[in-house]
């Protein structure tokens, strides 16, 4: 399990040592879901052996961030990128090694999910923000701002199953990016949504990295991850095959990708 | 927004057991608000199908047989029993969806995961606090009078809240896997309805049972349930065991969760 201290101040005088220590983490899912399963099999423990039909998505991956980096996770599909960060946002759980996440997470990883059809957007903003740690008290003061960001003004006692897509993205990257945290991490959810939004998600996350929060991003724009990060990953079959510059990572990953 | 509101200190977020409580409350609440606000009825329904089954049992065992079990006013008797089961029924049966109903939350927050069991245990008991005064108005007009005992109340919820929250973390993370499980648990409840002292008084069982019924943790929990209305029906033994059970049910429930808690989060 990982430690659930936590840091006062999002800013990277708050925080002494690595907010994020990734050791010998690894990972393993079944190949096909629908395979046999028995009683054994799910008391066997953590560190039995691999079965015919698991894979390791993720294995022997070593890392440690300080407060206040911008690292790019690079990598083809599949890979591995996303796995990773569904471990730092401790949706999953390692299946060996240890997975130390030090301050508060703002996961915008399948940021959708955390929605409810049927409640209206009030409630879900607060259900949202609530889910994620915020007080009922933080949510009223921070309200306004939420919903100016999102667009969605007129929108408010709709259930949230009649916006539209577009609406659905604007609404989570506005909850999720106003909790706070220490540490932000964004997979390739801004693809959808219109380019002034996108632009908008933008500003708002060089805006968070200029307060000094840690930002940790899977993208596949070789642009987005220059112009924010100055760290990459670089994962091929599920190892950490590179970690250096991203300038350093992006050259090899275009030199192994053949671009 | 301006960057200076972003460099401010952030105010400390509560951890351990008060955010813990903090996102129980707030699921449970949810819970009720969609049971109570959806519908015209909302209040009435939650009751409706308790006093529905009782009126059954009641016109059952004392206008058609010749009743010879329970104590009267019968309907008293049967409600104090039959209330608590549908709480104990109403969430084992929703554990078995624990997770599978939740799945986008379960997948997209990292908060404690036995609450997505604990919050069906609240909000059921709850739910049950509200039907409290369904009881007292039979027992008003049934002529039943409250004993010393109905002090033990406090002891009974906590009892019944930590078995029924024992069963739902062993059936919640193994129906993920076992999607048979569901209808065995439906299954299972339906028969512990009757193996249980509900209809009857656990003291109504032929001699050679009264051992084996001791086991099923409901026994006890009920005979304290009824001891509000009827002395006799208090029995130490029961209780005694029902607790023991109860316990250690929550610590195998616990184990088992903790055990199956990465197979779940990767199978859903």
């Amino acid at each position: 399990m990982t430690s659930e201290v936590r840091t006062t101040a999002g800013t990277a005088a708050g925080v002494t040592g690595p907010v994020i220590e990734v050791r010998d983490a690894g990972i393993r899912f079944r190949r096909n879901r629908r395979g046999r399963r028995s009683f054994k099999d799910l008391f066997a423990g953590r560190r039995r052996r691999l079965r015919p039909d698991e894979f390791w998505a993720l294995r022997n991956v070593s890392f440690t961030v300080q407060p206040g980096e911008a690292i790019g996770v690079v990598g083809r599909n599949g890979q591995g990128k996303s796995t990773l960060l569904k471990l730092v946002a401790e949706v999953v759980l390692a299946d060996e090694g240890s997975v130390s996440v030090r301050a508060g997470v703002a996961p915008l990883i399948e940021i959708t999910g955390g929605f409810v059809d049927d409640l209206s957007v009030r409630d879900n903003v607060y259900l949202t923000a609530g889910l994620h740690g915020m007080s009922r008290r933080e949510v009223d003061e921070r309200f306004g701002e939420i919903i100016e960001f999102a667009e969605i003004g007129a929108f408010l006692d709709t259930p949230y199953k009649h916006l539209s897509s577009g609406m659905k993205v604007r609404l989570a990257f506005s909850v999720i990016s106003r909790l706070e945290e220490p540490i932000l991490l964004v997979d390739e959810v801004l693809a959808v949504g219109d380019r002034g939004f996108r632009e908008k998600c933008y500003a708002r996350i060089q805006e968070l990295l200029d307060g000094g929060r840690t930002l940790f991003f899977v993208s596949h724009s070789e642009r987005d991850l220059r112009r924010f990060c100055t760290r990459g990953l670089y994962l091929d079959r599920g190892e950490l095959v590179l970690d250096g510059p991203i300038d350093e990572v992006l050259a090899r990953y275009a030199a192994d990708t053949g671009h | 927004m301006t960057s200076a509101a972003l460099q401010a200190p952030l105010r400390e977020r509560a951890t351990g057991s008060r955010r813990y409580r903090q996102i129980l409350w707030l699921l449970t609440s949810r819970d009720l608000r969609v049971r109570y606000s959806t519908s015209a009825l909302g209040y009435l329904w939650s009751i409706l199908d308790p006093l529905v089954m009782a009126g059954i049992y009641w016109f059952v065992f004392t206008q058609v047989f010749q009743r010879d079990v329970g104590e009267e006013p019968y309907i008293v008797f049967l409600l104090s029993a039959l209330l608590p089961w549908m709480w104990f029924n109403g969430a084992v049966s929703d554990s078995t969806r624990a997770f599978l109903r939740e799945a986008k939350l379960v997948r997209s927050t990292k908060i404690p995961r036995t609450i997505w069991v604990n919050r069906l245990v609240l909000s059921k008991g709850i739910e049950f606090l509200f039907s409290i005064p369904v009881i007292a108005a039979f027992a008003i007009f049934g002529g039943a009078t409250l004993t010393g005992w109905v002090a033990l109340l406090p002891l009974a919820l906590v009892l019944q809240a930590v078995l029924t929250a024992g069963v739902g973390l062993i059936v919640a993370p193994l129906v993920v896997f076992f999607r048979d499980l569901e209808r065995a648990v439906k299954l299972t409840l339906r028969f512990l309805f009757y193996a249980s002292p509900i209809i009857y008084s656990a003291r109504d069982l032929p001699e050679g049972l009264h051992f084996w019924a001791a086991f099923n943790p409901l026994s006890g929990l009920f005979s304290l349930y009824r001891a509000s209305f009827f002395e006799a029906e208090l029995d130490w033994l029961l209780v005694g065991i029902s607790a023991a059970v109860s316990v250690l049910l929550l610590a195998v429930g616990l184990a088992v969760f903790a055990r199956t808690e990465r197979a779940v989060l990767k199978e859903i």
